[in-house]
Parts: structure tokens; sequence; C-alpha cells
């Protein structure tokens, strides 16, 4: 089906292009250029230097390990999130029993705790658990804290699939089981994706719990290493702009690869 | 949709990768950070500088039985985390710290070794270093820290070539001040730089006039919970200058979205837009960094203007008497410990912090001052230093912890005028002094 | 991770199909997934935010600084915060901030969404690019806006007839609108990742058919594209709110909460007593208050919404 161009939206899309894209333009410059030349010419300026020191300089300081370190911490997390949440969600939208509604009010006051809040607790929690300056100590608390908006846009996504289908497994004499693996996780294909890019990213740039529950060097995340470049009365702003370059670009291949995917696996649904 | 039923396999195998790097993670994690496995913990604030705590910690491990672990906790969150961790068995050993109030309440909590007997068995855990800068580590009469990093007084830095351009000397007085302002606002620059943004700059201004009007007395009585000293008539004479240079329009206008962190206050007076900036010493190798040419030809510096009629010295300095590092009593190992702290007036030590910009408070530290960076700047510092009748611990740094919000808040109010006078002297007389 | 559940399997046709029951019985009742299934994630969500959050309750009647053990105090720490007027100040400030989240954030990402959600390739590389403030850290975005809004070297320096002197952090109004901003900035991604989701997920049967009818774009946009996003809607708008309710790194960073106590709302209150002041029972009392409020809020959106009723938009539909 052919459609009209939306003009209005693509002015507006544009617009929206300028506001996002010129502070990643002032951070992609400002990564190519001497601290010095940064310094001098402001943010918006263009750039009269080209260095690659930033990002040298941000393997240096051990990126290369606190790299590996998110990265574990990251595929942990997102792997306990799909195999704990939709089951949950599949739960919270298909079964009447009062308990699971319970469970939904419980995790809409769980989306309302601010990790901050808790920090203190969850320090001594995994201490006692022997689990202080290791991974995961780490992993297991940034996952339960996915869990939350992870069940919320999960079971949003549940609720979008049609009754009569359904009905129609159940005309098979499905059993929950096989609705949830044939139907229920096929089809919210979208939610599965959204869950997975919010809880990576909650993992990749997860800050407090790594500050608070890990010490050494050997456990350091990216997040933390990123204050290498600040020190107690200022900030290496090409520096640190450098690093945090480099430590989104995984995201966004993987974010890009995914998205192809998607994209393709819209189009199969469609072509049905 | 029937193609998709492969879909959970995947997923499980995912989870099941997931799980199993998961625990090959913990097989290699170390662990670290627990105080029983026969090596002494030491807990750094983690930036650039740390090069030098490990330089000085692998010295000590060439020689020491016990071997000693380096940590870092990033940046502006160390005192939070540091609060977390140590009253708990996760605690280090040594711990870096600002002196004054940021260990106050270890201290009351006793959670720290007194140093005193490290000191009667080696004299020059005490007497290598400057006695003012010692000091600012002692509560109730009793040793606990050891200059570990740089002093950081705090100095009048100028742009030589916009105080040329608008007929000005560098101000010896309050008065010169006052009018140096005056001229160098009707020259087209913003008189003085602050980064107000950050709220600490600010303070340094209330620092110095209350040091140059009531010397050091009034502040350590207020800190010692004589309110009625931020009554006195000095507090308010020193009040209604720090009013009278604001409105004159020292600072612009724009000073509160302004912060000296990101580099937007130095590169105010690099780049000839404005005419001064109270900072502390780190302040030259800033600049050094940002803008090498200004740095090597135009940027001067002096100490803070003397105010006629004041009670405090010309000679007197605040800022930030140097970092320390403080041992805990639960320690295991407290001989390691003193013969760690030892390094710190070592020969290597004052070489290579001098190599990275910091200008150690040793005796033996004048004996290198030539192989500084910049040998001249390195020499005013020490003298002044070594000579001031008083080092004043910033006051956010002398009060304990929890007054610091207090202070900064009340700083940065007085100067846009939320606080007057009276509103300023209540939010002072309201923090806790314990 | 992602790969893996999105790309489309090697190998069709999965062979499971033959252990199917005999078929007399067709009920019309369809099974439906015990309580068992939601076990182990709230088993394991219990045990690292409950728990904490039970203990961050005990604290809240407790003065402790971190430091030695806790002390009983009763109801001290909650008459204290209540008599506070920084609090009360915070309460008004973070409903505001919240407030203009809701208002500016929710538009803006169903337009995008639903552009997004179309298949040219222009837009997967347009949508990519607006996807990125989410990968930042909220250090690295304030660190940003805040050199990019500096009054002498930033954008106000540039356009002075917009931003006067460009003191945009040192007076109250616009400290506000910078943080609105900032925070529209970093999360409408994220909003617009939901609706575009399920703006594809809309069947286009439905569009095909108000074509035939003769709507016009503005006309499926009220009246399909709208309706059908309405579980969107409502799952996003918790989540702006919560969200509202709860960040307070753009302030730390951004404003440290001034000028003065300007845009101290109260999480960021709740960190100045807890991580600042080592006040950690007034900090638990904020955050229990916090937590309280977001949670009341929510039920009250899902309440109104009916959104707790297993329906679905389809059923009216097909």
């Amino acid at each position: 089906m052919r459609r009209r161009p939306n003009y209005l939206a693509g002015a507006g899309s544009l617009l929206w292009l300028f506001l996002v894209g010129l502070p990643l333009y002032v951070m992609l410059a400002a990564t190519l250029r001497s601290r010095g030349d940064y310094a001098e010419g402001g943010p918006v300026s263009i750039p009269d230097s080209f260095t690659l020191d930033n990002y040298t300089g941000a393997f240096d300081s051990g990126f290369g390990r606190y790299f590996l370190n998110t990265l574990v911490v990251t595929v942990c997390v997102v792997g306990l999130v799909l195999l704990l949440v939709p089951p949950l969600a599949y739960a919270i939208v298909r079964s009447r029993s009062r308990a699971t509604s319970l469970i939904f009010r419980l995790f809409l006051l769980g989306l309302a705790i601010p990790a901050q809040a808790v920090i203190v607790p969850m320090f001594y929690l995994i201490s006692e658990a022997g689990l202080y300056d290791n991974l995961l100590g780490v992993i297991l608390p940034t996952a339960a804290f996915c869990f939350p908006m992870s069940a919320l846009i999960l079971s949003g996504a549940m609720r979008d699939i049609s009754p009569e289908l359904f009905e129609a497994m159940a005309m098979d004499g499905a059993t929950p089981r096989r609705m949830f693996f044939q139907l229920v996780v096929p089809l919210s294909r979208g939610g599965l994706s959204t869950i997975v890019v919010f809880s990576a990213l909650q993992a990749w740039n997860g800050f407090l719990f790594p500050l608070v529950l890990t010490q050494s060097d050997s456990t350091k995340v990216i997040t933390l290493g990123l204050y290498n470049f600040q020190t107690e009365h200022g900030i290496d702003i090409p520096g640190l702009l450098g690093a945090v370059v480099l430590s989104m670009v995984p995201v966004l291949l993987v974010y890009l690869f995914a998205r192809r995917a998607l994209v393709q696996g819209l189009m199969g649904v469609g072509g049905k | 949709m029937k193609t998709r039923a492969r879909l959970p396999r995947l997923v499980a195998c995912g989870a099941t990768l997931a799980l199993a790097l998961t625990l090959s993670a913990c097989g290699d994690g170390n662990g670290g950070g627990s105080s029983d496995d026969g090596k002494i913990h030491v807990l750094v604030y983690g930036d650039a500088g740390n090069k030098v705590e490990k330089q000085i910690v692998d010295t000590f491990n060439k020689t020491s039985k016990v071997k000693a672990v380096l940590d870092t906790i990033p940046g502006a969150d160390y005192q939070q985390k540091l609060q977390t961790i140590i009253s708990t068995p996760n605690a280090p050993d040594i711990f870096y710290n600002w002196g004054g109030g940021s260990i106050q309440p270890f201290v009351k909590a006793d959670l720290l070794l007194p140093l005193d007997d490290f000191i009667r068995k080696d004299p020059h855990l005490k007497d290598q270093f400057l006695p003012s800068v010692f000091n600012s580590a002692v509560v109730d009469g009793k040793a606990y820290g050891i200059p570990m990093r740089g002093t950081q007084p705090v100095l009048l830095f100028n742009n030589k070539k916009v105080l040329k351009d608008a007929g000005v000397e560098p101000p010896k007085t309050w008065d010169e001040l006052l009018d140096a302002v005056k001229k160098l606002k009707a020259s087209g620059v913003t008189p003085i730089a602050l980064g107000g943004g950050d709220q600490w700059p600010t303070l340094m201004w209330f620092e110095y006039l209350y040091d140059r009007i009531a010397g050091p007395g009034l502040f350590e009585k207020a800190l010692g919970g004589d309110k009625e000293a931020w009554n006195s008539a000095d507090s308010k004479k020193a009040l209604s200058m720090l009013r009278e240079l604001v409105d004159a329009g020292a600072f612009g206008k724009n000073y509160d979205s302004v912060k000296y962190t990101n580099g937007a206050s130095p590169a105010l007076v690099a780049q000839g837009k404005a005419g001064f900036e109270l900072m502390g010493s780190w302040y030259y190798s800033q600049q050094l960094e940002d803008a090498k040419e200004f740095a090597g030809k135009d940027l001067g510096y002096t100490t803070f203007p003397t105010v006629p009629g004041g009670k405090g010295e010309p000679g007197n300095v605040v800022g930030n008497t140097n970092n320390f590092y403080s041992v805990l009593k639960k320690t295991k190992h407290p001989e390691a410990a003193a013969e760690f702290l030892k390094l710190m007036y070592s020969d290597e030590f004052v070489k290579a912090q001098m190599a990275i910009g910091n200008l150690p408070t040793t005796t033996n530290t004048e004996k290198f001052l030539d192989t500084a960076a910049s040998p001249d700047y390195a020499r005013f510092q020490y003298d002044l230093v070594a000579k001031a009748p008083s080092f004043q611990l910033s006051w956010d740094q002398a009060y304990p912890p929890s007054a610091i919000t207090p202070i900064h808040q009340a700083v940065q109010q007085f100067f846009n005028g939320q606080l007057d006078e009276d509103g300023f002297i209540k939010a002072m007389q309201a923090l806790p002094t314990e | 991770m992602t790969t893996q559940i999105t790309s489309p399997p090697p190998t069709a046709e999965p062979r499971k199909r033959a252990r199917r029951r005999p078929d007399g019985s067709y009920t019309a009742k369809v099974a439906r997934p015990g309580f068992g299934w939601a076990v182990p994630a709230t088993v394991f969500f219990a045990l690292f935010a409950i728990v904490p959050l039970i203990a961050v309750a005990v604290l809240s009647f407790m003065s402790w600084n971190g430091l030695g053990s806790p002390e009983f105090v009763g109801m001290d720490n909650w008459t204290r915060i209540a008599d506070d007027p920084v609090m009360i100040n915070s309460i008004w400030l973070t409903l505001l901030l919240t407030a203009l989240g809701v208002i500016i954030q929710t538009p803006l990402s169903i337009l995008l969404g639903v552009w997004a959600a179309g298949n040219q390739r222009n837009r997967a590389v347009l949508s990519a690019i607006y996807f990125i403030p989410l990968l930042l850290s909220s250090t690295a975005v304030s660190v940003l806006w805040r050199a990019l809004l500096d009054p002498n070297f930033g954008i106000p320096a540039r356009a002075t007839w917009l931003f006067g002197d460009g003191n945009l952090f040192g007076k109250q109004a616009t400290a506000i609108g910078v943080l609105a901003f900032v925070s529209a900035w970093q999360f409408t991604p994220l909003h617009t990742l939901i609706y575009q989701g399920a703006a594809r997920a809309i069947p286009q049967v439905l569009y095909q058919a108000a074509e035939i009818d003769g709507a016009g774009r503005y006309r499926q946009f009220f009246h399909i594209t709208l309706p059908q996003l309405r579980n969107s809607i409502i799952t996003s708008m918790i989540l702006m709110i919560v969200g509202g309710l709860t960040t307070f790194e753009t302030v730390l960073i951004l404003t440290q909460g001034g000028p003065g106590t300007d845009t101290t709302i109260s999480a960021y209150y709740m960190y100045q007593k807890a991580f600042k002041g080592f006040d950690f029972g007034a900090g638990a009392a904020i955050a229990l208050a916090l937590v309280v409020a977001a949670t009341i809020i929510s039920l009250i959106v899902v309440k109104v919404s009916g959104y707790d009723k297993m329906r679905s938009d389809m059923e009216g539909v097909s």
C-alpha cells in the first residue's frame, strides 16, 4: 500500500534530528580534537586539530578490562531478564488468579523504587552473600531492577495479542505452556526486543550498583572508568567523551543489527 | 507464526550462555576488598593522579612481606562509598581523605587509629612535614593523617595582558581590587571569572575575606560550636564587602551558569574575556593543559589582597592543605601500614609527585623544587605555604560532611541575592558542627 | 542477545505439532497459566528489591549516619521532613517536572514512534540516530548539555537575541526549563521505541479499511492509530511518572539542586540527605514517601484506564 509522504511529520522529524544531532556532533568533534583546542574554541566551534589521543587515552586507562567486565554484566543481566520476565508477563496478562493481580501491583511498586533508596541495605545484603567486589553481586540487583519496567513493557505487548488466537489454540487443546512458546513469545517479539534493549542499556550504563558493590580494578565497569577523566576539581571533557563514544559503540551496533532483523521479521509476518 | 517456534529455544540458549558466563566471571573474581587476605588495602580517590599511588605501592611491595593492594573509587562519589563500607568487613586498611571534617565522624565512631604510636617510633612521620599542613588532620589533639599528595593553596590568578590593556596592576589591597574591577569593566571584560555553577569556587571568596578581616580565629570559634561568631561585627563586615564586590558587577551576571569543572571559567581568563580568577593552585596545570601558550606567557598569580585594618595576617592562606592517608583501627597489619606511611616523605615520593605537577608538603620538598615543571611557580607556592602563619582548610572540608550542602547553598544564595546578610548568618548558625 | 530473538530462525516448521492432543473435547474454556509462572521472577525480585525496601522502611524510623549502630527514634525523621520547607518545596518541584515530562514527551514520542514505524530506509537510519541519546550515561548527557548551554562559549553566546545574558542556570524558571528539556532529550527515545513497536503491531487491515472508507491521514491517526496505542500510552505514561518522580542524576550533574534550592526535587533531596549529609534515616523516609507516591499514582492510572483488566483493544476491532 502506497501512501502520500507526510511533509509535516518529515519537517518535525528534521527539527528533532537537529536537536538530537547537535549534541552528538559536539561530542564526536570534541573527541577528535586536543584538549587545548576544545578549551579554546568551546563546544560548538569547528575543530582545527585532529587527534586520536582521546581514544588511545581511554584504552590506556584500563578501558579494555572495564569493557569486558561491562560486557559480562550486560549479557548476564539480559539473560536473566529474558529467562524470568516473559513467564511473569504471561502470568500477569493471562492468569485470572488473584495472586497474580497482586504480583502485578508488587511490580508497579517496584517500578517506583529508586536504586538510590535501597543502596545501603543492598550493600549489606550483597556483602552477607559474600558477593561484594564480585561481578555477580552487580548482576543480580541490576537484573532485579530491570524486572518491573520489563514486566510492564512486555505485559503491554502481550495484552495486544488477540484473544481469538488463544481461543483457537485452546480448540487444539493447547496447554498454557504450548500457548506460551508457540503463540505468546513469537507474537510479543516487539516487546521482547524492547526489554532486551532496555535491560542491556540499564546494565551497560549502570553506575550506582557497580560503584557501591565493587572495589578493585579487576571488577570495574566502564561507567566507573569514565571517572578517570574527572579529577576533584575538573574534567578532561574530550577524554571523557572519547571514552563515552567508545562505550556506546557496541550497544549502537547491537541496536542497528537487531533493528534490521526486527524489520525483516516484521515484513515476514506482514507477508502472511 | 509457526516459523517462530524455535525462538524460545534460542532464548533459553542465550540465557544458559549468560549464566555460564556469570559463573566463569565468578571464577576469576578474586573477592578483593576483604581485609583478612594477608594484604593491606589502600583506598584512594580515582583519577589521573593514581599513577604515583600505584608507583608507591609497587615500591612498597618490593620489600614488604605484607603486600599492599591499591583500590580506587572514582571521582565525586568517593565520600559516599567510603562512608558505606568503612564500618564493614570490606573496609580498607588505609584510605585517602581531606583531613579536618572529612575524618571527624570516623574519629567519633572510634574507627581510626591515632598515629601517635607510629610517630613515637619514627618521629619523621611528623617532623618531615610542614606543620600547618600536618595539623589539619589532627583531631582532638591526636594525629590521624599523613599528607599524601600535594598542597593546594588558593591564589588570585590573572591574565597579564588583559590587566595591562585595562591599565591595571595586580591588586595588593582590597581597594585596589575594587578599582581594578571598575577599570576592567570599563574595558569591556568580565572583571573576575567565577564558576558559580560549582558553588565551591564562590566559597573561596568567603574564606579569604573572613580570614583577612577577622583572622583565622572567627572560623575556628564557629567551627568549635560558637554560633555567635557568625553574628560578630567582623562577620558582617566581610559580608558587606562581598556584597559590594558582587554589586559592583565584579563577576558579571551569568556566573551561576558558568562552571569551573568543565573548563568554562578558566577559558574566560585564558581567552582574555576575564581579568582574574580566584582558584586553587591546581589552576596552573589546568591552564597548562587547556591553554599552553597563555599559561606560559600571560598567566599571572598573586596572593589574595590584604584588607586594611583587618586582623588576619597578610601571609595567611586558605585552601586544601593536602590529602591524607588515615589508618583504620581494625587493620591486622599496623606495622606494615606504618612502613607504608613512611614512604610519604621519601625522595622517590616527592619526585614522583612533582613530576605530575603536585607540590608535596614534606621538608625535603625544597631540595627538589628545581625539578618541578615550573620551578618559579613551585617555589612561590612552597614559600607561601611554608611561611604561612595560618593555613585555613576550606570551610567545606573543615566542617563535617553533613554541612557541605548547606554551606554551598548559602554562599550561592548570598551571591545571587536570595539570602541577605541575616539570612546568610542564620544559615551558617544552623550548620551542624559535629 | 538481541539478534537471537529477532533474527529469523534458519529452518522453519518445528516438529512439535506432532504431539497434538486428541481433539475430542473442544471446550470453550481457554487454559490459562497458573500463579506458578510468576513465581521465579517474583521471588528473585522480592529478594533484591522488596527486602531492601523493607529495610529502608525500618531505617526511616531510625537515626543512623552509616557508622555504628542505628538508633530507634520513632517518628522523628518523619516529623522533621514534614516540617522542612525545602522538602515541601521539593514536592511541588517534583510534581512540576514530572508533569512537564509527560506533557512534552508524550506527544513527541507518539509522533516520532508512529513515524519511525514506517519501513523506508531513511527512517531506519534516522531512528537509529534518534536512539543514540538513550545510549549515553546521564553523566555524559549532563556534561554535554552543560557545555552546550555555557553562557560564554555555548549556544547562548551565539544566540543572545534568544538567551539574553545566558544565565540559564542562575534563575529558577530557566533552570527548570533546562531540566525538563534535557530529560526529554534523553528519555524520548525510550518512549519512541515503545510506540514504534506498538505502531508496527497495528494490523494494516485497519488502515486499508479506513482508506476504502475515504478517511484521511489525520482521521486515520486519531481514529485508528491513537486508540490502538492505548496500552502503550498508559505503559509509557506510568514509566514517565515514576521516572519523573525518581530521576535525580540530571539534577545532580546539571544544577546540583541550585540556584540555592530552586531545583532541589525530592529524589535529589533524598540523595543529599542520605549521601551528602549522611542522615540515612531522613533519606529513608523521603525515599519511602516517594515510592508510596509513585505507586499510588501508577495504581490510579492503571485503575482509571482499566489497564489491569484482561482487555485488549483487539477485542473491539476484529
